[in-house]
């Protein structure tokens, strides 16, 4: 009984410790939602087509978009050149397990593993879609019919290409990750027991 | 004296011409309307100078950009094989279906499946559109036309605006009393409009008219889920002309009604002869009495077909007379009423369903013919409505209200359904047949618009030489005055036309992917040309802006087989496909596969394009067919 009592017996106060369990169910909840998007709006696409990135597939008017982006020899958008679909679930449920786990034990050191994890593996993220971005953008076919300028769209923001205006930004499911990162670094840092006053 | 003469005559004509010009000047100013009337048939036409009711009218009838029309009309186009859609108020011309002929700007005619839907036959003669019903209300689902030259029925699916099923109806020549549509779709109706001996190919000289020919009345019954068409079964008539019909609805549902004309069972100078009798006939049928007899076996068959002979089923057909060659027969939206349209007496004969039964009951008939009890006409005739010379049609408002075309008036008679009595008159250009109001066969008619759908349109376009196009003319009937609101010339030639709330009718735009339908293909590596002896079979993709493959070689002589799956799965992108100088072309929607087969019987290389725009690169989406000369 000892052992158990104290292997509980971490120093996050029960604020760090809610959020942490937060952190861990807003990370689950974000796996189900998209967490990228970009909108392609031209004049004979007022509707827009747009591609959205959930963390396991890619989901939108990809067929439609692949189509018209050939005349100016861009790369088939495909969901199985994306090696990182297969790993980013499963780096989301480590991290959202070590979470729960720190909500249990308290433990600092674990607290700042996990939020750490979180922060390296959300900023990697981050990296990666610029990097696709980057090389969609620039590798063009230099055989293709419409010749165009290289160019990377913002991860937020509006790019113009030919008569297209490009609208990309988080989605509900990125916005949660950010939280959920947020949360347990911020957990981490403020939220322990201050055990002298306690004592 | 001469000097003075001369001064007199200078000063008096002076005088006239200052008075004409305050004369006219002060005209205007009294009546500012003449003058902006007069200047609107000038050239030079500003807004300011059109008087204001013509403003409001065009008003009415503007549908900003960007902004829908309220109704959808299908209007038959008689002749020409095609069912014509507007949209209502703007009346434009939204969509042409073709039906019955083979329409190049679709490929219907040259692919394997329209080629086949179309049969033997290169030209339909579509005069009755019907939309399918619910509870006797348009549901949006299914348009029915028939052909009055090759006794066929077609249904347009109206998810897509297809003609999805062509069928050929036995034993009848020329159905021009049709279609007409049961309250519930289960079946529409079909009736000859020439006697004949039937079954088809029968011969029986002339002078057998009334011994040997005979009309017919077919049942079409339709499957309530897919719309499927098969004959139910048919009903033998005496060797009349039957002319137009109606269902009963509410009240008088399970009765069908019918007009005809040559009741005098004339065979030659109809006009004539067909003419000599004062009263022809409104034929009811109680067509739940003959389906029940089709379902006991009381038939036999003609040419595949249940043929049920009336007499063995006595209380299923009465004949009600009518004045003199009657023409359109309409039922109103209650169903209390039936009224016959007198073409050429000048009223609009209203008879009352009840006590049509009330005869029936009391066995209060006039006389019989051909052993059809013919109901007493003072009983069930109800008024006499002296709408007009000629009238033909009869269509309803939501308002109790009765509108008759009057073909030789060239006019339109709105009446009363209650007291009997004609409240306006309004003239249109010129001898109006068929008159379409919105949602107006309905049981719940919405009373907005009316089209008169007229014969001539002299003087109302700018000329085309010596034929003149047919008009339609849109007209007000939110006002107690009819006012008309717009003229818009046809294609030859529309015969009726329904107006359904555009809200009824779901879309789809692209067809879904099918691995599993024959010849598909989406990805690159399946596309392929194979053989087999003198068997070719062509998978090809095409998407903006190629063909894949784009050369196609084959032997003179091959049977080819060719299909075309459009792979832009993409709103309104459709590619066309035609190979120069071989008489082939088709058109493949957002993901479509389309199918022909021919025999490559012309040695030579023949480029094939894409015939509908597609992209910046269209004009390069093409490619070559290479027919290889025998014994090279």
């Amino acid at each position: 009984m000892d052992f158990v009592r104290k292997l509980f017996k971490g120093n996050l106060n029960l604020i760090g410790r809610i959020m942490f369990g937060a952190a861990g169910l807003i990370l689950l909840a974000s796996l189900f939602l998209p967490w990228w998007h970009l909108d392609l709006v031209a004049p004979q696409y007022p509707e827009g087509l747009s591609v959205i990135v959930y963390p396991d597939k890619l989901d939108g008017r990809i067929d439609i978009i692949n189509n018209i982006n050939h005349y100016i020899g861009m790369k088939w958008i495909s969901e199985e050149d994306f090696p990182e679909f297969q790993v980013i679930t499963k780096v989301a449920y480590v991290i959202i397990g070590l979470a729960l786990i720190t909500a249990l034990v308290k433990k600092r050191w674990l607290a700042w593993l996990t939020a750490g994890l979180g922060a390296v593996g959300g900023m990697i993220g981050v990296y990666d879609l610029w990097r696709w971005l980057r090389d969609y953008g620039t590798q063009l076919d230099p055989m293709a019919a419409i010749k165009i300028d290289p160019f990377t769209p913002p991860i937020i923001g509006t790019n113009k290409l030919a008569n297209f205006i490009t609208y990309t930004g988080f989605n509900s499911g990125g916005y949660l990750l950010g939280l959920s990162i947020i949360l347990m670094l911020l957990a981490a840092w403020r939220f322990k027991e201050h055990e002298k006053q306690k004592e | 004296m001469e000097k003075g003469l001369f001064k007199k005559i200078v000063l008096s004509l002076a005088g006239l011409l200052v008075g004409l010009v305050i004369a006219v000047y002060l005209s205007a100013q009294l009546n500012p309307e003449a003058e902006a009337a007069a200047a609107f048939g000038g050239k030079n036409i500003s807004v300011d100078g059109v008087p204001d009711d013509v403003v409001q009218a065009a008003l009415k009838t503007y549908v900003p950009p960007g902004q829908l029309d309220e109704y959808y009309m299908f209007a038959s186009g008689g002749h020409s094989g095609n069912v014509f859609v507007y949209g209502v108020p703007s009346m434009r011309r939204i969509r042409t279906i073709p039906v019955f002929t083979p329409e190049s700007a679709v490929g219907y005619g040259w692919t394997t499946e329209s080629k086949e839907m179309l049969g033997e036959w290169s030209w339909g003669d579509v005069h009755h559109p019907a939309l399918s019903e619910t509870k006797g209300d348009y549901d949006g689902r299914w348009l029915f036309v028939n052909d009055n030259a090759n006794s066929r029925a077609a249904r347009i699916d109206l998810d897509s605006f297809r003609t999805s099923q062509i069928l050929d109806i036995p034993n009848i020549y020329g159905p021009h009393s049709a279609v007409f549509m049961t309250p519930n779709s289960e079946y529409f109706m079909l009736g000859s409009r020439f006697a004949g001996p039937i079954p088809y190919g029968t011969y029986s000289p002339i002078e057998n008219l009334s011994k040997d020919y005979n009309c017919v009345l077919a049942a079409v019954a339709i499957d309530p889920n897919n719309g499927e068409m098969s004959v139910g079964w048919e009903v033998l008539m005496p060797p009349w002309s039957f002319d137009l019909s109606d269902a009963g609805k509410l009240d008088s549902e399970g009765w069908a009604f019918l007009t005809t004309y040559n009741t005098e069972e004339a065979y030659e100078l109809l006009e004539v002869n067909a003419s000599q009798r004062e009263m022809d006939y409104v034929v009811a049928l109680n067509w739940k009495m003959l389906e029940q007899a089709a379902n006991e076996g009381k038939y036999k068959i003609v040419d595949g077909v249940k043929m049920i002979d009336p007499l063995d089923v006595p209380g299923s057909v009465y004949l009600v007379p009518a004045m003199k060659s009657p023409h359109g027969v309409d039922v109103t939206p209650d169903g209390k009423y039936f009224i016959a349209n007198g073409k050429v007496a000048p009223v609009a004969t209203v008879f009352s369903f009840e006590k049509f039964k009330e005869c029936i009951d009391n066995k209060d008939f006039q006389g019989e013919e051909r052993g059809f009890p013919v109901v007493n006409y003072e009983k069930v005739r109800v008024a006499e409505v002296p709408v007009g010379l000629g009238p033909l049609h009869t269509q309803f408002d939501g308002n109790g209200y009765a509108y008759t075309t009057l073909f030789i008036d060239s006019t339109i008679a709105k009446w009363s359904l209650d007291t009997f009595e004609v409240v306006d008159v309004t003239p249109v250009h010129y001898c109006p047949g068929h008159l379409c109001a919105a949602e107006g066969d309905t049981v719940s008619p919405d009373g907005k618009y009316l089209v008169s759908l007229n014969k001539l349109a002299k003087d109302k376009f700018l000329s085309v030489g010596p034929s003149h196009p047919e008009s339609a003319q849109l007209i007000d009937l939110t006002t107690d005055k009819m006012k008309i609101l717009m003229d818009v010339p046809t294609d030859p030639e529309p015969h009726f036309a329904q107006m359904i709330k555009a809200d009824k009718i779901t879309t789809w735009e692209v067809f879904e992917k099918d691995p599993s339908q024959p010849g598909a293909v989406y990805e690159k590596e399946n596309a392929r040309i194979e053989r087999d002896g003198n068997n070719v079979t062509v998978y090809q993709m095409g998407f903006r802006s190629r063909y894949y493959p784009d050369h196609v070689e084959v032997n003179e002589g091959d049977h080819v087989t060719w299909y075309l799956t459009n792979t832009d799965f993409d709103e309104d992108i459709t590619h066309g496909f035609g190979i120069c100088l071989y008489d082939l072309n088709a058109e493949a929607q957002p993901g479509e596969t389309i199918k022909f087969e021919f025999v490559a019987d012309k040695a030579g290389v023949y480029p094939f394009y894409c015939t509908n725009f597609c992209s910046a690169l269209h004009q390069e989406m093409q490619g070559w067919f290479i027919v290889k000369p025998k014994g090279l």
